[in-house]
């Protein structure tokens, strides 16, 4: 498709499916509403096979969620080549990742392949690995090998490497995670430098946010040293520059970090006493600036990009509200999971 | 032929332990295709453990073939019988030993290796420590208050290592690179040297084990080194014997292995598509021919003498989506189902296209590419290539004695028009006629497509779809209404009036249908009712205009070979025929393999996609796997 007419079949694509996100109050209504009125909403929203009934469709509702996303990007790369769909195309693998967690996982723990093929989320057209062939490995560093071997070599390989000197699960989950959000970063900077802000905005919300995160996890929940913090960051040059990460590491306390940061975080995260709380925060000022990106006039990749952001942050919202209503909680125990108050972000 | 075979679904219920030798009687018999399915009353899954520990057995096999070499070809005696559930676990733990064995054996091998390229790189950086006349005993003091370590590690991780080891006091310096791997000193305060442990592990930093030998003189390292090299090669040397012993050792067995993985696959495949059961009692679902009943009842009284209970039901409407289509087809045909398939498989109860695609398919490559000689040349290329293209080839003989038929019509060898009469015309005397004939031939094969379209709806229960959509008979009335309205105009015929209402009749009742089946906004109603009415028309006059392209490349058949006669005719003798024969060569290879694909677009885009979902599942029957046959 040439350019042109690929845009303008973003553009609308994006457009039409903008119109499926939740606002805040949509969900929160629905903690308490009937089950046909949950069912007509999911419907409305495009999300049948997210009703109960769409059960019947098989799956858990981690992996129905999962299959909406993939089918929405996968409309929404149609029009693309080149970088920006391999961009497109490479965020969908963080679930492709989480099957090779659940892999390693299983491979540690001695499960049969079977407990493990039936825990993966099914990939559709976007899955590059066998999953298969991965699940009959003997051991761990079999299945390491043949990971190497595959499309996501550049990932595992330093994983490897780094569980085979530790042993440590935690090392290879956080290599792995690491690995893939340096492959993202590494795929957007050239579409960063066509784009413009846009684009650059998104993936800085998104990098930088999981790097405070990460590393005030790191620092005081696991109590790594900062050397070792920095290293497992994801190394990226947006607002929290490499040198702003090693002095945020090496200070002692939440309160010492989120007072070192930049002015404008410091405004936005003033008064969070917990991780929890700064990844809220965090993540709702994201969802704030991918809202704008979305109902701006920005190159259509960053809408797209915006839009399956948001999208996703509502299905896992959607999901703690079906769960909820499932397990039979109150309505303010099902708000505490969705860290999401009901003002209006839409 | 022309349409799949009438199919009965049949429900095998037998004793669960005799499911393995049912499925393997079933694959023996070879025309049961399993589908899923059972009563609701058996609920259980009794052969999902058998899938899963044949999937792990083949699966462990498959590796250790890899690392042993293939056993030899496979034969299954007749009278072989699957194994059992026990017997697959047993076979399945068997393989998990030998496979751990020959894993231990080959990670002892990859040490060895690794152990080589690290001698070698020690030996190298011995090298340039030497050079240094550096005593490392000295720099790796354990007592000293700097502590300092020697390793590798990837070289993209450096930068990143570099930074976060300055937190911790520590400088990293490197002094050497091999492939991607990085050599360093890592130096800091002896106190600190704990808070490195975890980065160093995450930056999957390498030791550099420095054995006492070499943290000494430089020229005591050497000696050192050089006893290590020697030992290492000793151990290979054993190494090689043992996996050599490995091969004796396991061999026949694994011979034996793949014969019990063979007759145990049938269940296996089966049990995929979801072997039901209850009770003691198990039940295989699938797909047989009609004409293959008796047969199959001969063959289950054969192996089980009426202990089994035979279920057998014709599919309902509701079920032909899912029922798979089996077509037989002559040995001169089958060549040519590949390119139908390429497209899709037909539904069951749907149209074949194979055999018309076959005869139109030849038929338009003939008129594109009509020459006698150029048509010898491929027959003759395409039995020379039989052995190497195997029943391809044949399609390829077949469209060089199209082209070679249409060659005497049009009176065309090698390009020249004069070495022979046509029999028929050359079609660049007579551009127009042949244009003519090429849309008129469009006309009657989109008319067929339409028919068969109809049809097919017909057969699937489509009753107002066959008769009024755009591909049913009011899009044909609105069609042949249509071209009557042209020849009418051109002076081909004196029809007008017939024609316009015909046309006119055609396409209100094709618009009525589409508004009656929109199920939307009023708008949106009248939106969809009116581009897709004007769709028909327009894809139905530009679908007969395509097939000007068959006159036209028969016209640029002559074309070409008239410009290699120009080229050829201004220059020498020997040049003229170099050129006269690498033209040819060029016509052949060239404006042969652009014909053959334009025929077969015609074929897909005009033909198939009008009447043909092509989204019907091939009947893939089970089979017993011989020589490696997956």
């Amino acid at each position: 498709m040439r350019s042109a007419s690929a845009d303008a079949y973003l553009n609308t694509r994006v457009s039409l499916f903008a119109g499926r996100l939740w606002p805040d109050a949509a969900l929160d209504a629905l903690i308490a509403a009937d089950e046909s009125v949950v069912t007509g909403e999911l419907a409305h929203k495009g999300l049948t096979t997210l009703a109960p009934q769409g059960e019947q469709a098989g799956g858990s509702l981690e992996q129905r969620i999962v299959a909406q996303v993939l089918d929405e990007t996968r409309v929404l790369i149609r029009p693309l080549a080149g970088g920006a769909r391999d961009f497109l195309s490479f965020w969908t693998a963080r679930f492709e990742m989480s099957n090779v967690k659940t892999l390693l996982r299983s491979k540690m723990n001695g499960e049969r392949a079977a407990v493990a093929l039936a825990r993966l989320t099914p990939m559709g057209a976007f899955g590059r690995l066998d999953g298969e062939a991965l699940a009959h490995a003997e051991d761990t560093g079999e299945l390491l090998r043949r990971l190497e071997a595959g499309p996501y070599a550049a990932i595992v390989r330093h994983a490897r490497r780094a569980f085979e000197q530790s042993r440590d699960p935690f090392v290879l989950d956080a290599a792995l995670d690491k690995g893939y959000y340096e492959g993202l970063v590494a795929r957007a900077q050239p579409l960063e430098t066509r784009l413009g802000a846009p684009l650059r905005g998104l993936m800085a919300a998104l990098v930088d946010r999981i790097n405070l995160v990460w590393l005030l996890r790191y620092r005081f929940n696991y109590s790594l040293p900062p050397a070792q913090v920095y290293y497992l960051l994801i190394g990226a040059r947006y607002d929290l520059p490499a040198a702003r990460l090693r002095e945020l590491a090496q200070l002692g306390s939440l309160p010492a970090v989120l007072d070192a940061l930049p002015a404008p975080w410091r405004a936005r995260l003033a008064g969070a006493l917990d991780i929890p709380a700064v990844f809220a925060r965090m993540e709702r000022a994201g969802a704030e600036y991918a809202l704008h990106v979305l109902r701006s006039d920005a190159p259509p990749l960053a809408r797209a990009f915006a839009y399956l952001i948001l999208r996703e942050r509502d299905l896992r919202a959607l999901r703690a509200v079906l769960r909820g209503r499932r397990l039979g909680l109150g309505a303010a125990a099902v708000r505490l999971a969705l860290q999401r108050s009901p003002e209006s972000l839409h | 032929m022309l349409r799949p075979e009438p199919l009965y679904r049949i429900q095998l219920v037998l004793l669960a332990s005799e499911a393995q030798d049912a499925a393997l009687a079933l694959a023996r018999f070879g025309a049961f295709s399993p589908a899923p399915g059972g009563a609701d009353a058996l609920a259980q899954t009794p052969a999902a453990a058998y899938r899963e520990a044949w999937l792990e057995a083949e699966a462990r096999l498959a590796k250790l073939l890899a690392q042993c070499g293939d056993t030899g070809a496979l034969e299954l005696p007749a009278d072989a019988e699957a194994p059992s559930l026990a017997d697959l676990e047993e076979l399945n733990a068997w393989l998990q030993g030998v496979w751990t064995a020959c894993l231990d054996c080959h990670d002892a091998t990859q040490r060895l290796d690794e152990t080589h390229i690290r001698l070698a790189a020690l030996e190298d950086t011995l090298a340039r420590l030497e050079r240094l006349d550096l005593d490392l005993g000295r720099l790796l003091r354990p007592d000293s208050l700097l502590a300092v370590r020697l390793g590798s590690l990837p070289a993209d991780n450096v930068r990143r290592l570099n930074e976060a080891l300055a937190l911790s006091g520590h400088v990293l310096s490197r002094f050497d690179q091999s492939g991607d791997q990085v050599y360093a000193v890592i130096a800091g305060p002896r106190v600190r040297h704990g808070e490195v442990r975890g980065l160093l592990a995450q930056a999957g930093w390498r030791e550099l084990e420095l054995p006492d030998e070499l943290r000494t003189h430089p020229r005591a390292a050497r000696d050192w080194l050089e006893r290590t090299r020697r030992q290492v090669e000793t151990q290979s040397g054993a190494q090689c014997e043992v996996l050599d012993g490995l091969r004796g050792r396991f061999g026949p067995r694994l011979h034996e292995a793949r014969q019990r993985l063979a007759l145990a696959r049938p269940l296996a495949e089966a049990a995929r598509a979801g072997v039901r059961g209850q009770g003691g009692l198990a039940a295989l679902t699938g797909w047989v021919p009609q004409r293959r009943l008796a047969a199959l009842r001969a063959t289950l009284d054969a192996r089980f003498h009426g202990r089994y209970w035979l279920d057998l039901r014709e599919p309902g409407p509701h079920d032909v989506a899912a029922v798979p289509s089996l077509v037989r087809y002559p040995p001169w045909l089958a060549p040519f189902v590949p390119l139908v398939k390429s497209y899709g498989v037909p539904r069951y109860g749907e149209f074949d296209p194979a055999l018309p695609f076959a005869f139109a398919w030849l038929l338009l490559f003939g008129a594109m590419f009509g020459d006698v000689g150029h048509g010898a040349v491929i027959v003759v290329l395409a039995a020379g290539l039989a052995r190497r293209l195997g029943r391809i080839a044949w399609v390829g003989a077949a469209a060089g004695a199209a082209s070679m038929v249409f060659g005497v019509l049009y009176g065309s060898v090698f390009g020249y028009e004069t070495l022979i009469e046509p029999l028929w015309l050359s079609p660049l005397h007579d551009p127009i006629r042949m244009l003519t004939l090429a849309v008129g031939f469009g006309v009657g094969f989109i008319v067929c497509t339409l028919l068969v379209n109809a049809w097919n709806k017909a057969a699937a229960g489509h009753a107002g779809e066959a008769l009024f959509d755009s591909g049913g008979l009011a899009g044909l009335a609105f069609y042949l209404g249509a071209v009557g309205i042209v020849a009418s105009l051109v002076g081909a015929a004196d029809l007008l009036p017939q024609a316009a209402w015909l046309a006119v009749g055609g396409l209100a009742v094709v618009a009525a249908f589409k508004w009656a089946e929109t199920r939307t906004a009023p708008g949106e109603r009248i939106l969809v009712t009116a581009i897709e009415t004007l769709e028909t028309g327009i894809g139905l006059f530009s679908n007969t205009l395509s097939f000007m392209r068959v006159a036209a490349f028969s016209l640029n058949h002559v074309a070409l070979a008239l410009a290699v006669f120009t080229l050829a005719g201004g220059l020498g003798a020997t040049g003229h025929w170099i050129a006269v024969v690498l033209g040819n060569v060029v016509i052949i290879a060239l404006e042969g393999a652009i014909v053959a694909i334009q025929a077969m677009r015609l074929m897909y885009y005009e033909g198939f996609s009008r009447f043909f979902n092509g989204d019907g599942t091939e009947f893939v029957p089970l089979r017993v796997a011989v020589n490696g046959e997956q």
